[in-house]
């Protein structure tokens, strides 16, 4: 099987959470004897050449990060400009997101089966999974546990050629945390995670707290 | 405050409302977003961790933001693709970041930014063309949860004035 990748982040590839788990994603589908092609929605200069792929493969995934519950702008405007397929190609997506439980993707989710269709494409299912905002802050070992778990997904996909398999519906985790779950990471969000996140922005020059208000009318 | 932020080229939506709001005497503004300059947004998440709360694109959606500070209700018109709002409207949402914080919270059973202001602004949508009304009523209630407010409904263009009526 050959599939056409994209990545329809709007962050440049080097920072791209999406492009981190496409690396470990298409490790599985090579492992199953599958080959692809890629490219990132970030780079414009990249745009007439996936247009071009779109209108010739039959196996189209797109990977892409969620954003304010639905697609990135950028991602809707290259769409904006594709001519939909005949019904002879299939889109699948790979969805993925900041917040954690399942419940956050689906309306993303249910969109994507729409897009699909006003592609002209038949639709081959989402492999939803939050919690990974941090891949960007993360590296090595803690970095690999986060994308690790892509592989055996893409050697699903691979062998397929869809998310259909039980593994990938599996894959998304629990849609809400239970209570006990919840007053634990809620706590740890008030105490580690502030903490880390305080420390990300020294690292990143910032100088001013993270919840300042600079157009807080006085 | 009342935000109406028209994404569209059409002002006759607009030249609507505002005489409607005018004869009702409601505190309202007006931005015709059609022509200013909005980038999409880069995800470079510097409005969170380097320059909280600014946006690191120098382009005219500081205007827009500015004004969110202090509106009790946002209306986005749009027009449509692929059943949803089209980019330009889509990019007033995904460039509203600045206005929430890094931080985490639970709110009910799901997770949520912390709010950067006090304000909470509730959002309508006006949209124009092919748009997928009942997926738009769904997805404009995520937006509200993710700003803490509530949705004031989804309108096709055909019904400016049922929208009109629940600007207040
Ligand atoms: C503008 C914007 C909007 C976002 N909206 C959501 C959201 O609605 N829900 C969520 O869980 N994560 C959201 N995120 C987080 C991203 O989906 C997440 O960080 C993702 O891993 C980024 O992948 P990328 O680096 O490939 O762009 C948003 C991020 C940005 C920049």
């Amino acid at each position: 099987m050959h599939a056409l990748i994209i990545n329809g982040s709007p962050r440049v590839k080097k920072y791209s959470n999406t492009d981190k788990i496409l690396s470990k994603f298409t490790e599985g589908m090579a492992g199953s004897g599958s080959t692809f092609e890629q490219y990132e929605i970030s780079d414009r200069l990249q745009w007439e050449k996936i247009r071009k792929a779109f209108s010739e493969n039959e196996n189209i995934l797109i990977a892409l990060p969620l954003y304010v519950e639905n697609i990135p702008g950028l991602l809707l405007e290259f769409l904006s400009t594709v001519e939909p397929r005949n019904g002879e190609a299939q889109m699948s997506f790979i969805l993925q997101s900041g917040f954690a439980e399942g419940c956050q993707l689906r309306c993303g989710e249910a969109y994507l089966e729409k897009l699909a269709g006003r592609l002209g494409c038949s639709y081959g299912g989402t492999l939803v999974k939050g919690d990974n905002f941090s891949i960007r802050l993360f590296e090595g070992e803690q970095r690999e546990k986060v994308t690790g778990r892509y592989t055996a997904m893409g050697r699903i996909y691979g062998r397929d050629g869809n998310f259909s398999d039980p593994a990938c519906k599996a894959f998304t985790g629990p849609e809400v945390f239970p209570l006990p779950i919840r007053l634990l990471v809620g706590l740890m969000m008030k105490t580690l995670a502030k903490r880390g996140f305080d420390k990300a922005a020294k690292g990143w020059g910032c100088e001013r707290p993270l919840g300042d208000r600079p157009y807080a009318v006085r | 405050m009342i935000l109406i932020v028209n994404t569209t080229e059409n002002t006759k939506i607009t030249d609507e409302i505002r005489i409607e709001l005018e004869s009702r005497g409601e505190d309202f503004e007006i931005v015709e977003a059609s022509s200013m300059k909005i980038s999409h947004c880069i995800g470079c998440n510097y409005c969170w961790l380097k320059t909280p709360g600014i946006c690191t694109i120098k382009d005219d959606y500081e205007i827009i933001l500015k004004k969110m500070v202090t509106a009790g209700q946002l209306w986005v018109i749009s027009d449509t693709a692929l059943g949803f709002l089209d980019y330009k409207g889509k990019n007033i949402f995904d460039r509203v970041m600045p206005l929430i914080t890094m931080y985490l919270k639970f709110k009910g059973k799901q997770m949520r930014h912390v709010l950067r202001y006090k304000n909470i602004m509730n959002i309508g949508l006006i949209y124009r063309g092919d748009g997928d009304r009942e997926y738009l009523k769904r997805w404009n209630e995520r937006c509200a949860l993710n700003f803490g407010s509530k949705s004031l409904g989804v309108f096709p263009e055909e019904e400016v004035k049922e929208a009109a009526v629940c600007m207040h």
